[in-house]
C-alpha cells in the first residue's frame, strides 16, 4: 500500500506505506482496538481505501489462505473436520463443481502436515481450542496460497502453545514458500517469528514499520503499550518484561 | 368406519392439500437447516408476513381498480397475489441480504423492524373498507388454512421447491461456506453478497409460496422445528438435512391425517405433530443435564 489512507469514513491514521515482501512474515502489532483489523482489511482489498494505492506486484490478488478470529466461528454447526478444511478448496474448485478426489486428497494432506490427520471425520464441538485452531490454519493450507493471513491466532493460548503454534507456521511457511501475516496484541508473539513489524495504535495516531530488529524496540514498544517495557537476555532468547508505569 | 378408513375415502377431497403440505414440509425442512444454523429464524417469519403484505396488497389494489380478485379470467395476471407475495417477499430478502455496517442496527434489527411494519401493515390493509369483503381470505392466507389447495398453487410450490433444491445442488459448497464462515469466505475471493443473496431469495420464493399454499404458522413451523430436531440428534450435516426433511414430510402428511380424523385445525396440528420430533433431542439434553 502507497500512501494509504484508511478508515471507514474517516481516516483512522495518517497515509501510511506497507509492503508484504515475498517469503517475508509482516508482524502486525498493536493494543486492542488499535486499527489492526482495520488495516489488515485495507491490506487485502476488503476495505477500500480513502487515499493512496494498493499495489499487485504479481499482477493480481494473490491467494490467500485465511485464519480468522477462532471465537468468531461456531462450534455447533454439525460439520467435521474434514468439511472445514475442505471449505478451503472452494476458490480453487470453483463455482457449479463439487470437491473432487483431488481436493479431498489436498484437504487430507493438509490436516496431515498440520498433525490433526486423525480427526478427519471429528465433529467440531468435539475439538478442543487448539485443535480448532490447526484445522483453521490446515484448511488455509488446503487454499494452496501464496499469502497466509492469521488474525489473532494465539489470543487465547498459554505462551507453551502460542510457541508450538508459531513454531508450526514457521515451518510451513518454508515448506509453501509463503508471504506471512500476522495480526496480534500479544507482544510475546513477534519477537523470533516476524522478519518485519508494523506498529500501530490509531488512538496515538502511530504507525511505523521496519525490521524487526528495529521495531522491537523498548522505547518503541513502551510508546505503543502505554507501559515501561525492557528486553531481557535469557540464553539465545529475549525476555520481554512490562512494568507498572507509563514510558517517560 | 373407522378413522383410517373414513381418511382413505375422502382422499379425493385431501390429496392436494396433502402433496402440498408434504412438498412445503420437505423443502421448508431442508432450507430450515440454514434458517436454524445462521441464527435467523425470524427471517422466514418476516419472510412470511411480508409476503402476506403483498397479497394483501394485491386485493386492496384490485379493489382500488374495481377488480374482482375471486374471479379468474378477469383478473389481470399483474394484479395476481402470488406475485405481489413474490416481489415483496425477494425484496425483503435483498434487504436482509446487505450488511449495513451499522453499529447500532445489527442484521436482527432490520428482520425485526420488517417483520413489525409487514404486521402493521397486513392489519392496515386488512381494515381498509376497501377489501373489507377479502379480508377472511387474506385472513386464512396469513393464519393458515391448508385445507384446500387450489392446483395451480400446487404447481406453483412444485415450481418454487425445484428451483430451490437447484440453486442449493449447484452451489451448495459455496452456501455452506459463506454460510458458516462468510469472514474467510469473502478473504478468499468466494462473492460473500451473491450467495447470501441466492440463499435467501430461494428461501424467500419458498415461503412466499408455501404461505400462500399452506398458510403462515406452518411455514413458520416447517422452517424451524424440523431443521432444529434433526439438528439435536447429529452432528453430521448430510444426515441432518435427510432427518429435517423426513421430519419435515412427516409432519405434514401426518398432522392432516390426524386433523382430519380429530377434527382439528389443520395448520396447527401439523406444528403440533412436528413438535414431536424435538422430544428425543430434548431427552438428549435432559439426560446430559442430569449427569
Amino acid at each position: 500500500m502507497e500512501r494509504a489512507v484508511i478508515g471507514y469514513r474517516t481516516p483512522l491514521l495518517p497515509p501510511i506505506d506497507l509492503a508484504v515482501r515475498a517469503n517475508s512474515t509482516l508482524g502486525v502489532l498493536g493494543p486492542n482496538g488499535a486499527g489492526k483489523t482495520a488495516l489488515l482489511k485495507a491490506l487485502l482489498g476488503l476495505l477500500p481505501l480513502l487515499g493512496g494505492r494498493r499495489v499487485l506486484p504479481l499482477g493480481r490478488t494473490p491467494r490467500v489462505g485465511y485464519v480468522p478470529q477462532r471465537d468468531r466461528l461456531d462450534m455447533s454447526w454439525p460439520l467435521s473436520v474434514l468439511d472445514v478444511v475442505l471449505m478451503g478448496r472452494a476458490p480453487l474448485v470453483g463455482p457449479m463443481k463439487r470437491y473432487g478426489a483431488r481436493d479431498r486428497d489436498a484437504a487430507r494432506a493438509a490436516m496431515q502436515e498440520i498433525g490433526i490427520g486423525d480427526l478427519a471425520d471429528r465433529p467440531l464441538y468435539a475439538l478442543s481450542g487448539g485443535q480448532h485452531q490447526k484445522v483453521l490454519i490446515a484448511r488455509a493450507i488446503a487454499a494452496e496460497p501464496e499469502l497466509l493471513v492469521l488474525d489473532e491466532p494465539t489470543s487465547a493460548m498459554d505462551p507453551a502453545a502460542e510457541r508450538v503454534l508459531l513454531d508450526l507456521v514457521a515451518r510451513l511457511k518454508s515448506a509453501h514458500n509463503l508471504s506471512v501475516v500476522l495480526v496480534t496484541h500479544q507482544l510475546t508473539a513477534i519477537p523470533g517469528f516476524a522478519d518485519e513489524v508494523a506498529l500501530i495504535d490509531r488512538e496515538r495516531g502511530l504507525f511505523e514499520v521496519g525490521p524487526a530488529e528495529q521495531m522491537l524496540d523498548p522505547e518503541k514498544l513502551g510508546r505503543l503499550y502505554g507501559r515501561v517495557v525492557r528486553f531481557a537476555k535469557v540464553g539465545d532468547k529475549i525476555a520481554i518484561l512490562i512494568g507498572d508505569g507509563a514510558p517517560r | 368406519m373407522s378413522g383410517f378408513a373414513d381418511f382413505w375415502a375422502g382422499r379425493d377431497l385431501w390429496r392436494e392439500p396433502m402433496i402440498a403440505g408434504v412438498l412445503a414440509g420437505a423443502i421448508l425442512g431442508y432450507i430450515g437447516v440454514f434458517v436454524v444454523l445462521k441464527r435467523m429464524v425470524f427471517v422466514s417469519a418476516a419472510l412470511s408476513e411480508i409476503a402476506g403484505v403483498g397479497v394483501a396488497f394485491a386485493f386492496w389494489l384490485g379493489a382500488v381498480m374495481g377488480i374482482d380478485p375471486h374471479a379468474h379470467g378477469t383478473v389481470p395476471l399483474i394484479l395476481e397475489p402470488t406475485w405481489f407475495s413474490l416481489i415483496f417477499a425477494c425484496l425483503a430478502a435483498a434487504l436482509f441480504s446487505l450488511r449495513p455496517g451499522h453499529r447500532k442496527l445489527a442484521p436482527e434489527t432490520i428482520v425485526g423492524l420488517g417483520y413489525i411494519i409487514a404486521s402493521a401493515l397486513v392489519l392496515a390493509i386488512l381494515n381498509s373498507p376497501r377489501i373489507a369483503q377479502e379480508a377472511h381470505a387474506v385472513g386464512d392466507i396469513l393464519f393458515g388454512n391448508a385445507v384446500t389447495v387450489p392446483r395451480q398453487q400446487i404447481e406453483a410450490l412444485l415450481a418454487a421447491t425445484v428451483l430451490a433444491v437447484v440453486a442449493h445442488a449447484v452451489f451448495f459448497k459455496e452456501l455452506l461456506f459463506v454460510s458458516y464462515d462468510p469472514e474467510t469466505a469473502v478473504v478468499q475471493g468466494v462473492g460473500v453478497f451473491r450467495y447470501e443473496l441466492l440463499l435467501n431469495l430461494a428461501t424467500a420464493v419458498v415461503i412466499s409460496v408455501a404461505t400462500r399454499a399452506v398458510g403462515a404458522l406452518p411455514v413458520f413451523a416447517f422452517s424451524v422445528i424440523p431443521a432444529a430436531a434433526a439438528l439435536m440428534i447429529t452432528d453430521r450435516i448430510g444426515v441432518t438435512i435427510a432427518l429435517a426433511v423426513i421430519f419435515g414430510v412427516v409432519s405434514a402428511a401426518l398432522g392432516y391425517y390426524v386433523s382430519w380424523v380429530e377434527q382439528l385445525p389443520t395448520g396447527a396440528t401439523m406444528v403440533v405433530v412436528a413438535s414431536v420430533f424435538l422430544l428425543p433431542g430434548l431427552a438428549k439434553i435432559v439426560r446430559r443435564s442430569s449427569v
